[in-house]
């Protein structure tokens, strides 16, 4: 029998630490890992949420988050050496501004999505029943 | 016992028997996201995720011309050594013409 | 199982894995568990211009469901052996 691993490849090593939680709708959130389970639903503490928009960016103090896994991109351990306060390349703005950039972004995006589908249904491609995100 | 000694057959009951058919020859691949591959099939699953070599992948981008408003289709070329695919992207699956 | 095994014989190796978002980031593959998570380290982003947020970081994990492809260098895999791997596994009873 080969022994059935409990899934998640080895989150145990990122518990209490300092991780960057990459999510589906391109939401950034930043925070101590305090718990998971195999489907990688996470608890985050001291969460900041970050927003990137073209060059700008905006952030908030959110506390404690838990996350389901499914909206899970990625998880990436913080190099402190390399850890900086936000992005000195880009433009930091208010988060009730991203917050606006952000969701006038989506909206743009699934649009540009939604013609570009119309003209390759034309030439064989599939419709991809109204993902914009394509995960 | 002849059934036993003769695990490996050629007979096509199900859909992925075709697939294992196709094993180390070359394969087209329909992939979400407007992408399509071409390459030799090494290893599948159920699931379909593969492994495939000497893969060439083509990608079909719909581009903006914000002045003339035009949009105008194009198609970017990618080789691949060894690539595995993960099977939630494959819509379909091609075995190499017999002619 | 079949590709829960194959990657377990690349752990050590450098691999480049595209997401489904269009990142692109390669690294050492450190782990890899049955729903084909990944862990990844010393990880170099492409087109880091395009996700600063990913500066700071040098190790991460990958959720399976968000892997499009994963790209690999030839030498590492005996192609043989792999197709025959998936012949048992496709005349194993479901």
């Amino acid at each position: 029998m080969e022994s059935f691993l409990p899934g998640t490849a080895s989150l145990i090593d990122c518990v209490d630490k300092k991780l960057l939680v990459v999510l589906r709708d391109g939401r950034n959130l930043i925070g101590i890992l305090r718990s998971y389970d195999q489907f990688a639903n996470l608890v985050l503490q001291n969460t900041l949420e970050r927003i990137i928009v073209n060059d700008c960016y905006g952030e908030k103090e959110r506390g404690v988050f838990i996350i389901r896994g499914e909206n899970v991109v990625l998880l990436g351990e913080v190099d402190k050496d390399k850890e900086q306060d936000g992005y000195p390349n880009l433009n930091k703005v208010s988060y009730e501004k991203i917050k606006e950039l952000h969701e006038q972004e989506i909206k743009d995006k699934k649009a540009r999505e939604l013609q570009k589908q119309k003209i390759l249904l034309e030439r064989g491609f599939s419709e991809e029943f109204g993902d914009y995100d394509l995960y | 016992m002849a059934d036993q000694e003769q695990p490996i057959t050629n007979s096509v009951e199900e859909p992925l028997d075709l697939v294992r058919l196709s094993l180390d020859e070359c394969i087209y691949v329909k992939m979400r996201g407007d992408r399509e591959l071409k390459g030799r099939l090494h290893a599948y699953d159920q699931h379909l995720n593969m492994v495939l070599g000497d893969v060439e992948e083509n990608i079909t981008v719909v581009e903006f011309n914000e002045e003339t408003n035009e949009e105008y289709i194009r198609k970017i070329q990618r080789a691949h050594d060894m690539l595995f695919v993960r099977g939630d992207g494959v819509i379909l699956v091609s075995p190499p013409r017999r002619n | 199982m079949l590709f829960y095994s194959f990657f377990n014989t690349l752990i050590g190796h450098s691999v480049t894995v595209e997401l489904k978002n269009d990142l692109t980031i390669s690294g050492k593959l450190v782990s890899v568990d049955q729903f084909l998570n990944i862990k990844l380290n010393d990880i170099k982003v492409l087109d880091q211009q395009k996700y600063p947020h990913m500066d700071s970081v040098k190790s991460c994990f990958i959720r399976g469901s968000v892997v499009r492809y994963v790209s690999l260098s030839k030498d590492l895999v005996d192609t043989a052996l792999l197709q025959d791997a998936t012949r048992r596994e496709a005349q194993q009873p479901k």
